[in-house]
């Protein structure tokens, strides 16, 4: 006699997941929609701006490039737009991980409960694997499907490294999107019982984390020591090393953010005299690392945003001080400077968007808490001002290495610049840091309607 | 019931030595706060009894100058009674005669209203509560008080819900009497 | 001992929850220092009565007077201030921030009203042990058993010494003896403090600490009958 179980388990399992990754993704609410979608979004721009630098990359010597401002001719400027594409994609990778986030919680007890419902550890990494491979799948897919027939209109017969390059590309985000879910969700199905207990802290960043810290720091110290190393294509690895740069900037800012929480959190409550300060502070000190994760695309993105603006402000006076060489490239870079500004800002509002969400998911997920203090009668003025606190509070110290870190790749930039000209002082990078964090604060003010209508004594009704 | 364990409560204070029995009441009422109390004829016939069975015997008797008082003490066999009944589990209450439940039936026969009467019931036996919750949560007011209060609170707490699902199901209870 | 003229009074209070109506007229007076008791089955409109009593929730129709005030009458700040001065309010759960120690907590009203962080501190740790919560100041909510967050939830609701006590069955989580621990503490504070409580429980036991119950069934207040 075999037993249901495994008369059942002979037929397809993956089929079997996939359904019960649809019927979940299905039957659950809204939010889980929103991450699929923002998924997709994310994978789907990371993919296009794979894809753009697979087809750059085989280029050598002098093309003409029908769109990107004639940027895209020289072998010199080419290598910029490729620096400038791949600094995007930090933004982009910072919102993908932003989106795993969202309706973290409520995902994470529907996992658990599927495990207490007898399905393996397996399994269940299976299916949260399913869920989010096949919105990078989706965005991937809409990608590829729109920019391989621009490729073919611009360049009738393309290099077969680009096709093989685009292929991996196409394959490598949703792959990606795979592994990055399956290892955000490895603590969770070792137990059945999850997180519906009390949500542990997480200690600090992984080991994961820190490995890839140091690899970054290793090689950003390799490619600036290249000089001494008498190594040819010195140059051709400076886009390269600047978005290493903004990695391991982004990188230390994020563990400086969790560093610093703790002692923040603690100095900060022991003094607190208001009581929105002293909520803010003690939450800080509960959960250092929430605030570093929120905060991660944020950071990797002023430190785009900061290094940009220097090395703009640096190119652009270099270029002013030998204007009778450069008279006619100058409007075009600018030009092609600007489309990177935007590009940038787009990231910013792509992770701002994230950290809106990310805010509002917190107050969603502690809704029933809230409506009860509103309910003893602490006043919406300081529930309000202890969320604003939250997000302002440790993204300062965070913000202000950020632009330190951009600024020092501008000057960086700057002295290799100087060889051309005499530029200025890059103290556009301090802009960055300035302006992300108002755009922070606005964001994070975006999810106080959310905090206001959470405040209902329906609320209270939920356990 | 009362009887027989009257019987083995007497026994058992016996067990701790010797004892008259104004000593054995007064020890009895001490000991079991809510119960009802012990009336003297009633301890002074259950020894009698006790010595009859062979279960206890006379210690001493004594009269200093007043009225004659007697001391009894647990024999052998005594003893081993009472470590039986001690081992012996209480038959779970398998014949319930559930006075306020006839009162119901009898208000549906008689065409009363049996709703009025549970929420008389109900709070009488809410006012009975509230009596032994003061007990229990005066100040100073020892374990065996406390426990022997949860004890009867617990019971009446029993009474009282097997009262509010009689009355949401009375409409019911109503049309099977009458047919009946 | 106590006045004629009540301290919280209801008359014909009607709430509906979408198409379910919670309350259907449901009356009731609450003396100075009382404890009454409202037992009912769930879904009888218990909570939403005690929400509309402490001005949590606006009735759609009928008054809530609170001290001469009607409660309908207030701004939405005032009444968040009323709850916050003479209100105390103790749910099953989750009344605690669950991030702040337990000598915030229950400091943290005092603060809200204007004291300082020390002044409110040495209160709480008062307050903190009179319920018998000691040594256990610097844990917070997560950390603590049931009992013991809920007595600290009762230190928090009574430390500014409030006119009256909501509690919504503040005991529904925790076993009997934690139970009883809990509104041994309660009725003997509310007693010393000469606090008025409006108690919510489906549970006899706990209501019988009380000293009068009302029942509710289906949105109203069953007729009461005179023990013998």
């Amino acid at each position: 006699m075999t037993t249901y179980t495994e008369r059942v388990s002979t037929q397809g399992r993956l089929g079997t997941d996939l359904r019960l990754a649809w019927l979940l993704t299905r039957g659950s609410d809204r939010r889980e929609g929103w991450r699929a979608l923002l998924t997709a979004v994310g994978a789907a721009l990371a993919t296009g701006l794979g894809l753009v630098v697979a087809a750059l990359l085989p280029l050598t010597g002098q093309h003409h490039v029908p769109v990107g401002y004639g940027m895209l001719d020289q072998p010199g400027t080419r290598i910029g737009v490729i620096a400038a594409l791949l600094m995007l994609l930090i933004p982009v990778l910072g919102f993908l991980g932003q989106c795993a986030r969202i309706g973290a919680v409520h995902r994470e007890r529907r996992l658990a409960a599927l495990r207490l419902a007898g399905a393996s550890p397996g399994q269940v990494r299976r299916i949260a694997a399913l869920e989010s491979g096949l919105a990078c799948l989706a965005g991937s897919a809409v990608a590829t499907v729109v920019s391989v027939p621009t490729l073919l209109r611009m360049w009738h017969r393309p290099d077969p490294l680009v096709w093989a390059v685009m292929a991996v590309v196409a394959v490598l985000v949703p792959v990606l999107g795979v592994v990055v879910s399956v290892l955000a969700l490895r603590r969770l199905v070792a137990s059945p019982l999850g997180r519906l207990r009390r949500e542990r802290p997480a200690e600090g960043p992984g080991r994961l984390f820190r490995v890839a810290t140091a690899l970054l720091g290793l090689l950003v110290v390799y490619v600036v020591t290249t000089p001494f190393h008498d190594v040819p294509f010195e140059f051709a690895l400076t886009p390269v090393t600047v978005f290493c740069l903004c990695l391991l900037v982004g990188a230390v800012a994020v563990w400086l953010t969790g560093a610093s929480a703790r002692q923040l959190g603690e100095g900060l409550s022991a003094r607190a005299k208001s009581p929105a300060l002293l909520i803010a502070a003690e939450r800080l000190r509960d959960d250092p690392w929430a605030a570093a994760r929120t905060h991660a695309a944020v950071l990797l993105v002023t430190v785009a945003g900061s290094g940009f603006l220097g090395i703009r402000q640096v190119l652009l006076s270099a270029l002013r001080s030998r204007e009778h060489h450069y008279a006619d490239e100058i409007a075009e870079i600018e030009g092609g400077l600007n489309l990177t500004g935007l590009a940038i800002l787009a990231a910013l509002a792509l992770v701002l968007t994230a950290l809106a969400v990310g805010t509002a998911e917190s107050v969603a997920t502690r809704r029933r808490g809230l409506a009860a203090q509103s309910a003893a009668g602490v006043p919406y003025s300081v529930l309000a001002r202890a969320t604003l606190l939250e997000t302002a509070l440790p993204l300062a110290p965070a913000l202000a290495v950020a632009g330190l870190g951009g600024l020092t790749i501008s000057v960086w930039y700057g002295s290799i610049a100087s060889e051309h000209g005499t530029p200025d002082a890059p103290y556009m990078a301090l802009l960055a840091p300035v302006l992300a964090y108002a755009a922070c604060l606005l964001a994070a003010a975006t999810s106080l309607p959310l905090l206001r209508r959470s405040l209902r004594p329906a609320e209270l009704r939920y356990a | 019931m009362i009887a027989m364990s009257t019987r083995h409560i007497l026994l058992g204070l016996l067990a701790s030595g010797p004892s008259h029995g104004y000593d054995l009441k007064r020890r009895h009422d001490e000991r079991f706060p809510q119960a009802r109390p012990l009336a003297y004829g009633q301890v002074y016939t259950t020894l009698q009894r006790l010595v009859r069975d062979g279960l206890a015997e006379i210690d001493a008797t004594e009269s200093d100058g007043g009225p004659e008082r007697t001391t009894y003490r647990a024999t052998a066999d005594g003893e081993r009674e009472l470590t039986e009944w001690a081992r012996e589990i209480a038959p779970p209450a398998p014949f319930v005669t559930n006075e306020i439940f006839a009162k119901v039936v009898v208000a549906i026969l008689s065409g009363g209203d049996p709703d009025a009467y549970l929420r008389a019931q109900r709070a009488a036996h809410m006012g009975r509560m509230r009596e032994l919750t003061q007990v229990k949560t005066a100040k100073g007011a020892d374990l065996a008080t406390v426990l022997s209060a949860d004890y009867a609170l617990n019971h009446l707490d029993a009474d009282l819900r097997w009262m509010t699902t009689t009355a949401a199901r009375l409409t019911t209870l109503t049309a099977e009497v009458d047919t009946a | 001992m106590s006045t004629t003229v009540p301290l919280l009074a209801a008359r014909d209070l009607v709430k509906a929850h979408g198409p379910t109506e919670a309350l259907r007229g449901a009356s009731l007076e609450l003396r100075a220092g009382e404890i009454l008791a409202v037992t009912g089955a769930s879904g009888s409109g218990k909570s939403t009565l005690l929400h509309c009593l402490a001005g949590i929730v606006r009735p759609d129709a009928g008054s809530v007077s609170y001290a001469g005030e009607q409660l309908h009458t207030l701004s939405e700040k005032r009444l968040s201030e009323l709850r916050r001065t003479d209100f105390g309010v103790v749910f099953q759960f989750g009344q605690l921030i669950p991030e702040l120690t337990a000598l915030d907590n229950v400091a943290l009203p005092l603060m809200l009203a204007g004291a300082a962080r020390k002044d409110a501190q040495v209160r709480g740790q008062e307050w903190l042990e009179r319920f018998g919560v000691l040594g256990q100041e610097a844990l917070r909510p997560g950390e603590m058993s049931g009992g013991q967050a809920q007595r600290t939830a009762l230190a928090r609701a009574l430390v500014t010494d409030p006119k009256v006590v909501f509690a919504d069955e503040p005991t529904g989580a925790l076993d009997s003896l934690a139970s009883e621990q809990v509104m041994t503490a309660l009725t003997h504070t509310a007693g010393e403090q000469g606090t008025a409580v409006l108690l919510i429980t489906h549970d006899a036991q706990v209501a019988a600490y009380a000293d009068r119950e009302l029942r509710l069934n289906d949105g109203v207040v069953a007729p009461q009958e005179v023990a013998a």
